[in-house]
């Protein structure tokens, strides 16, 4: 039987959280809230690749002992390894797309998107707890990288010029994957494939998030392509296993921006 | 028809040149010369407008990040399997691979680029310099050449980069201990993507990558270097970049 850390169904938790539910899969399902730093606790599954983490405190699925991280990976796992489901292109270059898009919003997309909802969400969140007792905590947290992330938000790094430039940063991503449901429905593909999950996971937050980027006058595809997802049964489903009623304002550090600027 | 545009057996370029060589598979090789802006040219950016190496072309479909190109070139193509069979090793492949491409190249390049690439074209006329900077078509690339071909990277990235340079192979050395090859039990894309990231490190991080400190790491860089496919591939290697790997021949 699988299991699934998972969190809010936002951002990289609900990747798993949708393909498990197309798939069909029986899971058992591990809540967790990162914001309380239940990931760090000794009984959490660990190893080397979940505490190095690129995605920060992303879901974990956890397979015959393994313990698997990185939600991309995590979602071509689960189509991989369940074929009948149909959640991988069908075509080879298709496939390329998917893990070519895979890459460029792990990269390009989602460390903005996680920047801006810390900012919006989490950095009040984290301002009404007790400041000692939150520093030395984050204080433990390791490797480096990940300790930054949380310090980031918490020392009020992500002021609004710094939000205007993540946002600045976001057009280019976002003007792409607009050309591309321009020319298609689906990202990778005549159908719906793990690029979409993908990619609707970090789209979704942001109308509210960054409106002047993706609005029905800014990126019209984008609007119709989120509709379109969010209208599927297995999505729906995913998007209320949340417990906090607002799923749409979870946010924890993600994936850092390229060094290179 | 397949035709790869590349520049030295070396990070980026050198991944779908040696999965190519490891699968046998006859291509048609578009050397360009990143020290020439060869990839900026109009001629290349009609194949790839971001203007980035490498690019493959196969049937008319132009195919630009070379991770999962490699993964293209491994399911498109008969020869030798590149990826485990397993599910979980693919997995474990995939998250080493993109560790590589996110977090310890681009350290090691930033390295790279302050010594090698950035001396190698300074010299020239600055106003050559900065009008070829202008044909560069992605921003973050554009920040890259500057800082290289005027020396602007900061004491702080350079250290920072080394620092995460020495991280990366500690983790490589301690993950190299439970596993032969990065996906597990056999040879695989992880360890194409990780030698073209890798070879160089025993020359450029002497003190911390060498036989004493990291033996799982020089005798994993040791076995790559003596395939087939990796000999005929750094064969092709026209700068001293490549030419670094022969410091993996074995000493008799």
């Amino acid at each position: 039987m699988l299991e699934l850390y998972h969190w809010e169904p936002n951002i990289y938790f609900l990747k798993p959280l949708i393909a498990l539910g197309e798939a069909k899969i029986q899971f058992t399902a591990h809540y967790f809230d990162p914001t309380a730093f239940e990931q760090f606790s000794p009984d959490f599954p660990q190893n080397t690749e979940s505490s190095l983490q690129l995605e920060r405190e992303g879901p974990l699925l956890v397979s015959g002992g393994e313990v698997l991280s990185s939600s991309f990976f995590i979602l071509e796992y689960i189509a991989e390894s369940h074929p009948a489901a149909g959640l991988d292109p069908q075509e080879v270059y298709d496939r390329y797309r998917a893990r070519a898009w895979g890459q460029y919003i792990a990269l390009q997309l989602a460390p903005g998107v996680c920047a801006l909802g810390c900012a919006r969400y989490l950095a009040p969140a984290l301002a009404a707890r007790d400041p000692q007792q939150l520093t030395a905590r984050i204080e433990r947290i390791e490797p480096q990288e990940r300790r930054a992330a949380w310090q980031a938000v918490v020392s009020g790094q992500y002021d609004e010029r710094t939000q205007e430039a993540i946002r600045e940063r976001l057009k280019a991503p976002v003007r792409r994957i607009e050309e591309s449901l321009g020319r298609a429905e689906w990202l990778a593909g005549p159908r719906y494939s793990i690029a979409d999950i993908d990619a609707f996971a970090m789209l979704a937050p942001l109308p509210q998030l960054a409106p002047g980027l993706v609005s029905e006058a800014t990126a019209p595809r984008i609007m119709q392509f989120l509709r379109r997802v969010r209208a599927r049964p297995a999505v729906q489903q995913a998007l209320t296993t949340g417990r906090s009623g607002r799923p749409e304002q979870a946010f924890v550090p993600g994936a850092e921006p390229s060094r290179w600027g | 028809m397949l035709t790869l545009y590349h520049w030295e057996p070396n990070a980026n370029s050198g991944k779908p040149m040696l999965a190519l060589a490891e699968k046998g598979v006859d291509y048609q090789s578009h050397y360009l010369d990143l020290l020439r802006f060869d990839q900026h040219q109009p001629e290349y950016l009609k194949i790839n407008p971001d203007g980035t190496i490498p690019a493959l072309v196969h049937d008319g479909r132009v195919l630009t990040e070379s991770t999962p190109m490699m993964e293209y070139v491994d399911e498109m193509f008969p020869g030798p399997a590149l990826r485990p069979a397993d599910a979980l090793e693919r997995w474990r492949m995939r998250w080493w691979m993109r560790f590589f491409d996110s977090y310890f190249g681009p350290s090691v390049s930033m390295i790279g680029w302050s010594i090698f690439v950035g001396p190698s074209v300074r010299g020239r006329d600055p106003a050559e310099l900065r009008a070829a900077i202008d044909r560069i078509p992605l921003e973050s690339r554009r920040i890259a050449w500057r800082k290289a071909m005027f020396n602007e990277f900061s004491a702080e990235e350079l250290a920072e980069s080394r620092r995460r340079v020495q991280f990366g192979i500690r983790a490589l050395e301690t993950h190299l201990d439970r596993h032969p090859w990065i996906a597990g039990r056999s040879y695989s894309l992880g360890d194409i993507n990780g030698f073209n990231l890798g070879f160089g490190l025993p020359l450029s991080q002497p003190e911390h990558c060498n036989d004493r400190i990291t033996p799982r790491i020089m005798e994993w860089l040791r076995k790559i270097y003596e395939r087939p496919a990796t000999q005929a591939t750094w064969a092709k290697g026209r700068t001293s970049l490549a030419s670094r790997v022969t410091m993996l021949k074995r000493q008799s």
